[in-house]
């Protein structure tokens, strides 16, 4: 069995249907993109996997085990985490604190240890921790900054770095770079690049941006309608008819 | 049970579900346009019974008049809340609730401290005696309540589904963000939206001035019985609301009658909780909270 | 200011603070001690409802809890005759049991249907207590409620808690208990995991965070130290009914805390501390002094949000804007 599968799901929102009968395969160490136009659910697909909903059908397994229906908290317990297609932070904790957070679950944070006063940001181990995920994505300086100060490219970067924090072995990003300009996202694809190869990561990207996805990514699928499009290499995807024309087709009703 | 216990109950269910759905209208009107909840919808309810008080035993009007006048008077109290606590506040239900709260402090001192505090004012009833029914009995002035809940509640219905404000109000309960693109003025709804809260726990309060002691803390009982009503008919619904009511009120005097009074808040109350826990949008009702 | 010349500050400030209170009962008259002793109750109860609201969670049922407390401190010291070793703690799990009764449905539920819902079972607690009049005592409540004692006269570790300086250190010493209890769990990173689930409770679930598992145990916790509050309470006065628990005092106690602020340890503490210095000053206005309540309120909700606790930020961000509009215009 794969290291992530889906099968059949489904979610309707009463008549709409937003994910149909999506299944697809992710090994360990893969970066996959999932991919499509506006509306095309892959956000809904993105909080199926994590337990933000319930599915309608269809079963999603991570390491073997069932996790649809599962709680957002246990799934991420389990070492799947996800990111947030808007920028999502504790606005009202510095960079290193909301790194420092998200922490918690590999930290002994209980309430006899609160008490005691056994349970803080500042234990050796944790904090020498967060400060080497808050370095490795190039937010050295911004240690100590508060979150909401943040420049738009720099808050979906401490949510990468939060989502990392967690020690996920699957992380799913929810369009990492939308709203960044081109040098913020050389920088982000670097370091999804990083985070696979350094830390051995496997990473499901969302993306409407078609030259990251094509970059980083060894296999795509695209969503078009709720339904899976098409699944391939980057030049498979590149060079598919149906692809090229809901893309167009996408473009047409857009513009 | 004998027949006449039975519809002696009917009777006074049918009574007290018009008093719960004058009030609960009022306050599922005022939380439909921007969630307005309103901690002293009670108070207003007490201020429609001073109402008749001042206006009908101290100033000798007659009865029905001071009922019409009520629902202006309260009204304009009502309108004040917006002006002074809602709109500053919207956004945050928390904020306006609470607030709301330090207004009906308020109101309850003024009334206090004008008419007194601790003496309870008995207000004579203007229309003495009964009907008889199958052996049941029930005072004329609690019989004038239900045929004018009728008339208000169709006003409203009236108002809201053929009167051009009041579609604008539907509009806006809707949804606040398309009406305000149609150029609904929301401030204008929201001012409304609350003079027909108001207007409406006046003439309830009116109407049940002669029944009840009438003292300025005389209201809370009634904001919590319409807010298990307003709660369990889907927040802001007005049909809910009152179809909530009438149930309350059967629940209510069939509990009390069998038990006591004591025990049938006990049930809705418990009733209110089991709504919100289970199915958080009421039991008809479509606003999420 | 640096953090440390700031923790000096702070640690100079509450040792202040802190040999007042020692010294009270030599300073002030037996009347005015007995407000002390109230005001240190409420000092825990408003702590332990800011407690709540750091998951977002504000109830309408803390004064309820707090009755929970006290009505089990009655019945286990009047009518069990327990001494208060016993009732204490026990009054504590109790109020901690009704707590996560409460918690675990009202948990399916947020923002204003919760607090709607929070007001429903504590009504209904309350009229439990109308409704019983064993073990309860109906609308009379509990009367003769013993006092606290230590010892017997003529032991030597004998207190004797009808004066009423003993009584007053006696809470002064859970004061600052709960305290330094609370201010650790505040700066802990289980507390920091409780705040972010008022700022994003979706980003919270995400990282692995259990809200519902945290909201209860936040829910339970405070309604420990509510117990607590109400134990003390009930030791106090002697005597209870359903009426010392009723909406006004919650009305009263999220007045203490929407003029503090709840975003900070300081702001309830900032909040009781200044409004029951008001309600006494303003004693002469006798029945006029809850609508100047209601006013605070009022004024606080719409004008100052944040509560007190804000104020500096506040008047820094006014100084600062007037100061560029100077340089510009
Ligand atoms: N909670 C919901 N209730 C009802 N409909 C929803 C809900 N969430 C999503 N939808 C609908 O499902 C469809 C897919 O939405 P989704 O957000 O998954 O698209 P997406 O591919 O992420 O789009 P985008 O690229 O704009 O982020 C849309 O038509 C959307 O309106
Ligand atoms: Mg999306």
């Amino acid at each position: 069995m794969s290291f992530f599968s889906v099968e059949n799901l489904t979610k309707k929102f009463g008549g709409l249907v937003a994910n149909n009968n999506i299944s697809m395969d992710v090994e360990k160490g893969e970066i996959r993109g999932v991919i499509g136009p506006n509306g095309a659910g892959k956000t809904t697909f993105f909080n199926l996997v994590s337990g933000f909903y319930r599915p309608t059908s269809g079963k999603v397994t991570f390491k073997g085990q069932t996790i649809s229906g599962m709680a957002t908290n246990k799934i991420a317990r389990l070492g799947a985490v996800r990111t947030f297609q808007r920028p999502a932070l504790f606005s009202d904790f510095t960079v290193l604190e909301n790194v420092s957070i998200a922490q918690h679950l590999n930290t002994n944070a209980s309430l006899l240890n609160a008490i005691i006063g056994h349970d803080n940001h500042r234990e050796a181990d944790s904090l020498e921790r967060a400060i080497e995920i808050v370095d490795f994505l190039g937010m050295a300086e911004d240690r100590d900054t508060m979150a909401n100060n943040l420049s738009h490219g720099l808050q979906r970067q401490l949510g990468v770095a939060m989502a990392l924090a967690t020690e996920p072995e699957l992380l799913m990003l929810d369009e990492p770079v939308a709203g960044m300009n081109s040098g913020e996202k050389a920088v982000m694809v670097n370091m999804i690049q990083k985070i696979r190869d350094k830390w051995g990561v496997t990473v499901l990207l969302v993306e409407h941006d078609m030259r990251t996805v094509m970059n980083l990514c060894e296999k795509i699928t695209v969503l078009d309608f709720g339904e899976k499009l098409a699944e391939g290499s980057p030049d498979d995807i590149r060079s598919n008819r149906a692809v090229i024309e809901a893309y167009l087709g996408a473009d047409d009703s857009v513009t | 049970m004998g027949v006449d216990t039975i519809i002696q109950t009917i009777a006074n269910a049918l009574v007290l579900g018009s008093v719960y759905a004058m009030v609960a209208v009022g306050l599922a009107i005022a939380f439909g346009v921007m969630q307005m909840a309103n901690f002293s919808h009670g108070e207003l309810f007490m201020a429609g019974s001073y109402v008749v008080f001042v206006l009908y035993t101290l100033l000798g009007m007659p009865f029905l008049l001071a009922v019409i006048l009520a629902f202006p008077i309260v009204a304009m109290i009502g309108l004040a809340f917006e002006r002074l606590i809602f709109r500053p506040t919207r956004g945050n239900v928390l904020a306006g609730f609470m607030a709301s709260a330090g207004a009906g402090f308020i109101l309850q001192v003024l009334v206090g401290q004008q008419w007194g505090v601790g003496l309870m004012r008995t207000i004579q009833t203007p229309f003495p005696g009964g009907a008889e029914v199958l052996g049941a009995s029930i005072s004329y002035q609690r019989l004038l309540i239900f045929p004018a809940t009728v008339i208000m509640v169709t006003g409203l219905w009236y108002f809201l589904t053929r009167v051009k404000a009041g579609k604008a109000l539907r509009a806006c309960a809707q949804d606040p963000e398309a009406a305000v693109l149609q150029g609904i003025s929301l401030n204008k709804m929201t001012g409304l939206a609350m003079l027909l809260s108001g207007g409406f726990a006046g003439v309830g309060g009116a109407l049940m001035a002669p029944i009840i002691p009438v003292t300025p803390y005389m209201g809370h009982t009634y904001a919590v019985t319409a807010f298990v009503i307003v709660i369990v008919g889907g927040m802001a619904s007005i049909e809910g609301a009152v179809i909530a009511a009438f149930i309350l009120g059967f629940i209510h005097t069939i509990v009390a009658t069998l038990y006591d009074s004591v025990t049938a808040t006990m049930v809705g109350v418990l009733f209110m909780a089991i709504v919100l826990i289970l199915k958080p949008t009421g039991l008809m009702g479509r606003v999420k909270v | 200011m640096s953090k440390s010349s700031f923790s000096t500050h702070l640690l100079v400030s509450s040792l202040v603070v802190i040999a007042f209170f020692v010294m009270a009962p030599n300073l002030v008259s037996a009347y005015r001690l007995e407000l002390l002793t109230i005001f240190l109750i409420n000092v825990i109860l408003a702590q332990s409802y800011r407690l709540m609201a750091t998951t977002g969670d504000w109830t309408l049922c803390h004064y309820i809890l707090m009755g929970v407390g006290a009505y089990a401190t009655g019945i286990l010291a009047k009518m069990a005759g327990l001494p208060f070793y016993l009732v204490m703690p026990m009054a504590c799990v109790v109020t901690m049991i009704v707590s996560l009764l409460f918690a675990i449905p009202l948990s399916r539920t947020l923002g204003f249907a919760f607090f709607i819902a929070s007001f429903a079972l504590g009504e209904f607690v309350r009229h439990v207590w109308l409704k019983f009049h064993y073990p309860f005592g109906g609308a009379r409540g509990i009367n003769g409620i013993p006092k606290l004692e230590i010892g017997q006269g003529g032991e030597w570790y004998f207190i004797d808690f009808w004066d009423s300086r003993n009584f007053y250190y006696f809470t002064l010493v859970f004061t600052i208990l709960t305290l330094v209890i609370l201010f650790r769990i505040d700066r802990s990173r289980l507390g920091d995991t409780w705040k972010s689930i008022y700022t994003d409770r979706e980003l919270s679930e995400s990282i692995g965070i259990d809200v519902t598992k945290s909201r209860i145990m936040v829910f339970c916790v405070s309604g420990f130290f509510a117990g607590l509050a109400g134990s003390l309470l009930a030791y106090q006065i002697g005597s209870i009914d359903p009426h010392n628990f009723g909406m006004v005092e919650m009305v009263y106690l999220i007045i203490w805390c929407v003029v503090g602020g709840v975003k900070t340890f300081w702001g309830p503490l900032i909040g009781v501390l200044s409004m029951s210095i008001i309600f006494e000053l303003t004693r002469p206005l006798a029945e006029w002094r809850p609508a100047l309540f209601g006013l605070i309120l009022i004024l606080f909700l719409v004008l100052l949000p944040g509560g007190l606790e804000t104020l500096p930020a506040r008047i820094r961000e006014l100084l600062h804007r007037t100061g560029t509009q100077r340089g510009t215009g």
